[in-house]
């Protein structure tokens, strides 16, 4: 049964409609990883997420979290699994202690009060004032204890730091680290790149319903685009990079001075420089939001070609 | 289950309060003037006697009113129609509020079925609606002692089984709207729409036999008033019983089988549109 994985969705359709949320969303998340699903609003990001917890109902293909089918058994799935919905929204007039208290309730058990607490103290978080006084990321940060505290065996979290500020973002990425490394799987739905890129070993890049990419975070940045500035220290021939693979001449500037894209490996760019005297070479190092970006550019210009 | 019981009761407690007070105070005003309407019985049916006949006819008619049962049916006909309001209100919120503000994703994020959470929030409303009838029914009979009415606690009790019968009709048939009709308040708009035109088909049925087949249709027509005192017609209470029933079970099963709506969404154009588009799509495929 453990050898099964913490996600794993065939051909998984839905509609809202005329909308088309997934089609066909193939997906496996292993356990005790960290996933991030990135995608923009409307790519189906959540959509997948409340079809995983068996709060829609998938109009075709299969879904399977920790071996259970979330429609045949959504008690169990839900009893294993932490979730973080993207829009929180709280009794207005209970306190953080209440609200943990009957969430704690719905699962037969007591809270586990020195865990909420150590939460709590490490994400700043006053469990004694109604949520109708707490600020946006204050409410999260109560949508984080209840998600966390029972300890899951999956955690699915959309947006987890979203209105929260820089220093307890940190943290909550270290909370992930530390679920991880407690044996829980996450996955996570995120814009913010830079904290996808700090913690996700995989990355699944979701678009208009399909995934389009999936692959360990370090791998498909790798695989990412650079731009590199070439100073050299005499004149060099204006068309002396053009043809090595995988190369593009963006600008050259003066004879000195070149700016070149470099797709995949820079390689056969570093033995090309070799035969020139070059004085200063300068990366830009490539990011997940690169990345996402040239999936969702290339979308934009296929569009506008059809 | 129980949690979620508990825990929607708690939620009911100032209503509860709030109602069971305001009717028990009606019957603690109401009560003693029997004895006032006994004293001066020759002017209240002189009084009564000059009332336009069509009025006297939508309230039941003239024969009995200083009758016990007369008495109680004249200060109890619009009980239901407060009651209801209530009963309405709450019956279309029951989930729907929750999952219109989209509280109700977190709560099924948690190991409870939606059956449960259905059953558990149903029964606390059916419990809160029977505890504000308790606080009203001691309004009701904390007088009786000092009373001419010549009525038991037990015999007061039946009257006001027949007024929850007809509440929880409406409250029901408020939570089914809710689970079928796009927002809240259009479920609780028809339901109390219905309920007032309930009202006043029963009466104007008094008036015109013509509108008596339309009045029963709907579950006012099945109040005894203030003739339950001498029993409780079972088949009517029966009968509003298992309508309330039956509204329940559909309700709770479209629950069962539908989409949880993110906050702001419609149900019923979302459901509607994607079986039309299932259904475009099997034809052509």
């Amino acid at each position: 049964m453990t050898n099964t994985p913490a996600i794993l969705t065939r051909s998984l359709t839905k509609s809202y409609g005329q909308v088309e949320a997934l089609r066909g969303l193939d997906l496996v998340v292993q356990r005790g990883e960290i996933f991030g699903f990135l995608g923009p609003n409307g790519a189906g990001k959540t959509t997948t997420i409340r079809c995983l917890l068996d709060l829609i109902r998938p109009d075709g293909g299969t879904a399977s979290v920790l071996g259970l089918d979330p429609q045949a058994d959504p008690v169990g799935v839900r009893s294993r699994v932490g979730y973080l919905p993207g829009e929180l929204h709280l009794e207005d007039n209970l306190t953080g202690r209440k609200i943990l208290r009957y969430l704690s309730a719905l699962r037969s058990r007591a809270v586990d009060w020195d865990g909420a607490h150590v939460l709590a103290e490490r994400l700043r978080l006053d469990l004694d004032i109604p949520v109708k006084n707490l600020s946006k990321g204050n409410k999260q940060k109560i949508g984080l204890v209840q998600a966390l505290v029972h300890k899951p065996e999956l955690l699915l979290l959309d947006e987890p730091t979203s209105g929260l500020d820089p220093l307890v973002q940190q943290e909550v990425l270290a909370l992930l680290r530390e679920a991880k490394a407690d044996g829980a799987t996450v996955f996570f739905c995120s814009h913010i790149m830079s904290e996808v890129e700090a913690v996700a070993e995989r990355v699944g890049i979701i678009r208009r319903g399909q995934l389009v990419e999936v692959a360990d975070t370090a791998a498909l940045i790798d695989r990412a685009v650079h731009h590199v500035k070439v100073r050299f220290q005499s004149a060099v021939d204006d068309h002396a990079l053009d043809d090595v693979p995988g190369v593009t001449v963006l600008s050259h500037e003066d004879p000195q001075n070149v700016t070149v894209k470099v797709e995949g490996e820079m390689d056969a760019l570093i033995k090309a420089l070799a035969g020139f005297p070059v004085t200063r070479l300068e990366t830009t190092r490539a990011s997940l939001e690169d990345v996402f970006l040239a999936y969702y550019q290339s979308d934009e210009v296929s569009a506008e070609d059809s | 289950m129980k949690a979620v019981f508990l825990y929607t009761l708690l939620r009911f407690r100032g209503r509860i309060v709030a109602w069971g007070l305001a009717l028990g105070a009606l019957g603690l005003l109401v009560v003693p003037f029997y004895n006032v309407y006994l004293e001066q019985e020759e002017q209240m049916l002189q009084l009564i006697e000059n009332y336009p006949p069509e009025v006297m006819a939508f309230f039941g008619g003239t024969a009995d009113i200083m009758s016990p049962e007369g008495f109680l049916d004249g200060q109890m006909s619009t009980l239901p129609l407060i009651l209801g309001i209530f009963a309405v209100l709450a019956g279309s919120a029951l989930l729907a509020t929750d999952e219109e503000s989209g509280r109700l994703d977190l709560i099924l994020a948690h190991p409870v079925s939606r059956l449960s959470l259905f059953g558990g929030r149903l029964a606390a409303f059916v419990a809160a609606t029977i505890a504000i009838l308790t606080v009203c029914w001691l309004g009701f009979c904390i007088p009786l002692s000092g009373s001419s009415l010549g009525v038991s606690w037990g015999q007061m009790a039946l009257p006001f089984l027949s007024v929850l019968a007809v509440v929880l009709a409406f409250g029901t048939l408020a939570l089914l709207l809710s689970m079928m009709l796009s927002s809240r308040r259009k479920a609780a708009a028809t339901s109390g729409g219905l309920m007032a035109a309930g009202f006043f088909l029963s009466g104007l049925s008094n008036l015109n036999a013509d509108l008596a087949p339309f009045a029963r249709l709907l579950p006012y027509e099945y109040f005894q008033g203030g003739a339950a005192i001498h029993g409780l017609n079972l088949v009517w209470l029966g009968g509003l019983l298992a309508a309330s029933c039956v509204f329940s079970a559909l309700a709770g099963w479209r629950f069962q089988r539908r989409d949880i709506r993110v906050g702001g969404e419609g149900s019923l154009g979302i459901d509607h549109l994607a079986f039309l588009s299932r259904l475009r799509r099997s034809l052509s495929g």
